[in-house]
């Protein structure tokens, strides 16, 4: 009998076995194939009387079948009792019994029931619960899972089953001998054959396998083949055992999870081979068998506590019926009783008539139509219309036992064995199918990837916290990781000793204050300081965004090097500036994964991806005007006192076109960026004024036109003011105050990528300096810290080359010097040595003739190298107009630069003329009309000479006085100088000999309107509009008592009357002047007007 | 809290001062190197209150600066989770408030200010206030706040405080 028990123990922790009867078997062999049973029936006595009806109840037992033999009457009850529940479960094994028709009676029932025996289709967890109650439970489960599943729990249905049964039965001492078998403790010391009060942990260690018991063979088999081999070695076990060479394995084993191989439990491997030979699917085991050690037999069918990966919320899918491969979601487990409802979208026959109408259809067309219904929601009116009654139940919809919510999921009761819980991986159709709910976002991020292996975000270091189990709310920390499980120390007095969890039942905790890296989700890569820690939620306030996130503790870890979280996704990092279309730029300022938000130039917050974005925009050289012309740039502070933000103060980030991207730490939103109008900005404690200063309206955007060397600096640079005052001076030594004077100057670059270079500045500010290169046809600009003079302090001679340099540029700008300019010439005179004479003559025609072939001859270039001297007086001709006219930023007055012979700077010596205005005032320089003189009096040439009688070397000039400049000099040509700029309407003109038309020549007119470079002018003496270019035309200066208007000055397009002359002054009593009704101007100032 | 703590700087000065006054240049620099920075470990660095030792000046090569070693002491201000300081509200809006402890920023969670206390975003200037305006913080006023959390960067250091605890708030 123990023997037998070994054996029922081993069937009780076998997942899925075909077991013999060890015991015969072994006899058997011995026996020399005697019938099996005959000696046991000896041996077991009276015995069997007491067992044989629990035992016969229990189907998933290899049974004794002895005490049928002993009990004829018995036998028969016993089969009437067993009968239906046999058929019940003998779907698979019913070709056995047709095998078996022609045997006997007796024959066929054991072997039905060891067939019975053979298949223990579920085998329990493995756990302390008293043996008897695990042999019903196995029994009991196979009618549940076959028969719909009841709210209570199978062990009281297997309980109620066999009470019922016995009750039937009616025999007092059997019960009797049922309860004490199964509560008295004797009996079970009986049982066992062991001593009294043996400890359950020591009779199950003592079952352990020993050197003394069969071996497991591991054998190859062929995939998905493992148990339909194993019935087939049932088989041929069978039909071998009455044969004079029965098999002498002792069982067979597969394995549910375990693809590929099967067990075979024997004492010698020969028996294995024995056995397995001539099996197809165990072709390949053949030649090898694996031995298990005896050590691992029992791993080999421990069964692994499934329940522990099923959770409330995670999916699964069917086994087999109706709902087969279907998904389903967890709704509840109950681990005891080996259960799990579902939730699961039905599968009701809606064609199949149910109820009332059910009559109607026959048998056979119910039997036809059984194709598995479609996966559809509970329909109420659907069923209703088939005639189905619906019952209430709460919440729920009752429908044919089975409970419907209102959403149509149907939820259900199913054995654990009857689900697929692993490696599911629900398809995003089935997901939308359960997902038509609010719960849809629960759903959503449910999923587990329980197919990966580690499904936990635990690190060693973290500070974790026991969420479930006895140690609930165990503090700890981890200190080793193994994948699924997990180590922690405890944090507590007495628990001192590593403990080890699996993942789920730790959740990781947090303290407020802690500084946390967000390492999963929407935020990962963000760090943060936790302000608040919720059940499951944990706000963080970022470092870089000065946002709040929300985010789940799991996807949280505790950033031990407290990094400010650098935050960079592909190319593109917090802050940066990027293109989100050919007009739009904007800032990133929030970097989530896979998505930036941008706040665009608009001022609106976008959430872009980085494919849409193209590409980074660098403005570290961007220049800006604030509201008070101020340059701004990035990295300037400034102040906002316009627009949304007023008064807020930020850092300039970027700049883009007329936006202002600032950063201010006082904002809270958007990490502190936000956008603004430069003109909406202040520059905040003039940190980095530059000298420029607003001029008349006209704004310099670049910083080449605030270079000192520049005419239309005016005054306002320092250079120049000393400059213009040490040559007004006319003092000899006016040159050498210039000492931060470089244009022209040949420098070498001693810093940077051009180290090395040496060129010629072109142009400087205090900060920069353009310098033309000399050995590649470029002109960059270069920190003047970079730059080292080449040259060191040179001698006046020196200078006089850079004045040379230069020549070019004040050819371009005579005309706004004027007469200041004069002195200036008058008092450099002693400079030029003779050699440099040459030079100014070679200059002049050049000029009148207006071509620019004869460039400075310190130009790096080859003098004829045009192009480049086109640049610079391109350069030096633009802004002129600004200093003519404050209104007329546009330096494109047209005619001006091609018509222009140049002339400027002929007339302008002649500009002499000017010294009656004794100060050379920078503001003279505006208004300089240097020809205008030049009409009234031609006979110039008188003062010029004077002026320059005072030179030392009148010889220098000579070339220049008398010469081309100077004779070829009308009056007319010397108008052409201010063309640009003195037309208006109203005013009386003359049309000048250059004109084509000779009967008009100094006929006088009234221009009536201006537009680009030509004036509508009514001649008075013809009576008639022409149209004619501006520069035929030349103002006709006012008389005493004439209305006339101011054409150049500061008070252009002034009216007033002229009250006296003086000279070439005169006095103009102005219209509408308040302050300062009477001024004194040039008669070149003025136009007479018409009547 | 604040330390006096021993430091040392190395202040690396330009051949052009070299001169009768170089020392004097160099305590000059130091000051201005030193005063108001912030180290990770040390804190803000609040003032130099003894120059100790001025090294030997070691002349760079192929360059002409000159690296002085200095030792000196200075008060140190190290905020730490759990102190208690005064602050000065600087800005109120409906995250929170950020605070200034002298150098130091600290922002107060709207999580961390009693949940009796709210947003007011009408009233002008923005503040936090109980239903009965018993209390009422705003802008420039002085709080009591106790940190909970530090983040030590290498050239700064941010501070989160709580009003959540006993005698902490606006302190009058």
């Amino acid at each position: 009998m123990s023997d037998s028990e070994d054996e029922n123990f081993s069937g009780n922790e076998s997942d899925k076995a075909v077991s013999d009867d060890g015991d015969a078997s072994d006899k058997n062999s011995g026996g020399g194939g005697s019938p099996r049973g005959s000696d046991q029936e000896s041996d077991k006595g009276n015995e069997s009387d007491k067992n044989e009806d629990s035992d016969a109840e229990s189907q998933g037992r290899a049974v004794d079948d002895e005490a049928e033999e002993s009990d004829g009457k018995e036998d028969e009850k016993d089969g009437d009792s067993e009968e239906p529940e046999g058929e019940d479960l003998g779907d698979e094994d019913d070709y056995d019994d047709e095998e078996d028709e022609e045997e006997e009676h007796r024959a066929r029932k054991k072997k039905k029931k060891g067939a019975l025996g053979f298949i223990i289709q579920e085998a329990d967890v493995d756990d302390d619960d008293e043996e008897d109650d695990v042999e019903w439970e196995e029994g009991a489960e196979e009618i549940i899972d076959r028969k719909s599943t009841y709210d209570t729990s199978e062990r009281e249905i297997e309980s109620h089953q066999r009470l019922r049964h016995m009750w039937e039965i009616q025999r007092e001492d059997e019960i009797e001998e049922y309860y004490r078998t199964k509560f008295g403790d004797a009996s079970t010391a009986d049982r066992y054959g062991e001593g009294e009060e043996m400890q359950d942990e020591i009779t199950q260690q003592g079952r352990l396998p020993g050197v003394k018991d069969p071996n497991l063979w591991v054998v190859k088999c062929r995939m998905g083949e493992e148990m339909a081999t194993v019935i087939h070695l049932m088989r041929k076990m069978i039909t071998y055992q009455l044969t004079e060479e029965p098999l002498q394995i002792m069982s067979v084993v597969c394995k549910e999870g375990l693809k590929g191989y099967i067990y075979i439990e024997a004492f010698k491997q020969t028996h294995v081979k024995q056995a397995i030979e001539g099996i197809g699917n165990l072709r390949m085991g053949y030649y090898k068998q694996q031995m298990v050690p005896i050590r691992e037999m029992t791993d080999v069918l421990k069964v692994v506590k499934e329940t522990a990966t099923l959770k409330p919320k995670s999916w699964v899918r069917l086994k087999r019926g109706v709902f087969k491969e279907d998904l389903a979601q967890v709704d509840v487990v109950y681990p005891s009783q080996n259960e799990v409802w579902l939730k699961l979208i039905p599968r009701i026959d809606y064609t199949r008539p149910r109820g009332v109408m059910r009559n109607n259809t026959s048998y056979q067309e119910q039997k036809k139509r059984r194709r598995r219904p479609p996966q559809k929601l509970f329909d109420v009116e659907g069923i209703r219309a088939i005639g189905g009654e619906i019952a209430s139940d709460g919440d729920f919809l009752v429908f044919e036992g089975n409970r419907y919510d209102s959403k149509g999921f149907l939820f259900k009761g199913f054995a654990m064995s009857a689900i697929i819980a692993e490696g599911i991986k629900p398809t995003l159709a089935e997901l939308e199918k359960f997902e038509d709910q609010p719960e849809g976002i629960q759903v959503e991020l449910v999923p587990e990837k329980q197919a990966s292996d580690i499904a936990h975000t635990y690190a060693p270091g973290d500070r974790v916290m026991v969420a479930e189990g006895e140690l609930q709310h165990l503090p700890g920390k981890v200190i080793k990781v193994d994948g699924n499980k997990i180590t922690i120390l405890p944090r507590h007095e007495v628990l001192k000793d590593p403990l080890e969890f699996p993942y789920y039942e730790l959740r990781k905790f947090f303290k407020m204050g802690d500084h946390v890296k967000v390492i999963g989700g929407r935020y990962e890569g963000d760090t943060g300081l936790i302000v608040r820690v919720e059940d499951n939620v944990i706000v963080l306030f970022s470092d870089i965004t000065m946002h709040e996130l929300k985010v789940l503790p799991k996807d949280v870890q505790l950033c031990a090097d407290m990094a400010t979280g650098v935050d960079s996704l592909g190319q593109y990092q917090f802050g940066d500036l990027v293109m989100l279309d050919p007009q739009t730029v904007g800032v990133i300022v929030r970097l989530e994964k896979e998505n930036f938000q941008v706040l665009s130039m608009h001022n609106k917050v976008v959430g872009v991806k980085p494919q849409s974005i193209t590409r980074k925009k660098d403005t570290r050289n961007a220049v800006s005007l604030d509201s008070e012309n101020n340059n701004v740039q990035v990295r300037d502070i400034v102040n906002v006192i316009e627009g949304p933000h007023s008064g807020r103060s930020g850092e300039i980030k970027h700049l883009y076109r007329n936006f202002a991207f600032l950063n201010s730490r006082l904002m809270t939103e958007n990490g502190g960026y936000f956008v603004c109008r430069t003109r909406h900005l202040t520059l905040a404690g003039g940190g980095k004024q530059t000298s420029v200063k607003a001029m008349g309206g006209f704004a310099p955007m670049s910083p080449r036109i605030s270079s000192p060397a520049h005419p239309s600096g005016g005054g306002e640079s320092p250079s120049r003011g000393q400059g213009g005052a040490g040559r007004g001076g006319g003092g000899g030594g006016g040159m050498s105050r210039r000492d931060r004077e470089i244009i022209g100057q040949t420098v070498r670059i001693i810093q940077g990528s051009f180290k090395g270079y040496i060129g010629i500045v072109k142009d400087a500010t205090e900060s920069t300096a353009r310098v033309e290169l000399h050995s590649s046809c470029k002109t960059i600009s270069v920190d003047r810290s970079r730059l080292s003079t080449r040259t060191g302090p040179k001698p006046s001679g020196g200078q006089t080359s850079t004045y040379g340099g230069r020549t070019p540029s004040y050819g371009g700008q005579t005309p706004m010097y004027g007469g200041s300019r004069t002195p200036l010439y008058g008092s450099q005179t002693p400079l030029h040595d003779g050699s440099r004479t040459p030079h100014y003559g070679g200059m002049t025609p050049s000029h009148e003739s207006g071509g620019r072939t004869p460039s400075g001859g310190a130009s790096a270039w080859d003098p004829s190298n045009t192009p480049s001297r086109n640049n610079d007086f391109d350069y030096y001709n633009s802004p002129s107009p600004a200093d003519f006219g404050a209104n007329t930023p546009n330096p494109a007055t047209p005619g001006y630069h091609g018509d222009s012979p140049h002339g400027p700077f002929t007339p302008q010596t002649p500009g002499s003329a000017y010294s009656p205005y004794p100060a050379p005032s920078p503001g003279g320089f505006d208004v300089a009309s240097p020809g205008y003189v030049g009409t009234p009096n031609p006979g110039m040439s008188s003062p010029s000479p004077a002026s320059f009688s005072g030179s030392p070397s009148p010889m220098g000039y000579s070339p220049m006085t008398p010469g081309a400049p100077f004779t070829p000099q009308t009056p007319g040509a010397a108008m052409e100088t201010n063309l640009t700029d003195w037309h208006t309407t109203d005013i009386v003109v003359r049309v000048r000999p250059s004109y084509e038309n000779d009967q008009l020549i100094h006929q006088e007119g009234v221009i009536k309107s201006i537009s680009g470079g030509m004036c509508t002018v009514y001649l008075t003496n013809e009576e008639k509009m022409i149209n004619i270019t501006c520069d035929h035309l030349e103002p006709v200066p006012p008389e005493k008592g004439d209305r006339a208007k101011v054409i150049a000055g500061d008070n252009r397009e002034a009216t007033g009357a002229i009250i006296s002359t003086d000279g070439d002054d005169h006095v103009l009593k102005l219209d509408n002047m308040e302050q300062e009704p009477i001024v004194m101007l040039p008669v070149q100032f003025l136009c007479k007007m018409a009547d | 809290m604040f330390y006096h703590v021993s430091l040392e700087h190395e202040i690396l000065l330009h051949p052009r001062y070299f001169g009768p006054n170089l020392l004097n240049i160099v305590k000059q620099k130091l000051f201005t190197e030193v005063e108001g920075t912030c180290t990770g470990k040390y804190g803000f660095v609040i003032a130099v209150t003894s120059i100790d030792n001025i090294g030997a000046g070691l002349i760079q090569p192929s360059r002409g600066f000159v690296v002085y070693p200095i030792k000196y002491t200075a008060i140190v201000f190290r905020p730490f989770k759990g102190e208690v300081l005064d602050a000065v509200v600087i800005q109120v809006n409906k995250v929170g408030l950020f605070t200034e402890i002298g150098p130091l920023n600290c922002f107060i969670s709207r999580h961390s200010i009693p949940a009796d206390m709210e947003f007011d975003p009408s009233s002008n200037p923005p503040c936090y206030k109980t239903k009965d305006e018993d209390i009422v913080i705003q802008e420039e006023d002085e709080i009591r706040l106790k940190i909970v959390g530090t983040r030590v960067d290498a050239k700064d250091i941010f501070a989160i405080g709580t009003l959540m605890d006993d005698y902490l708030g606006l302190s009058s």
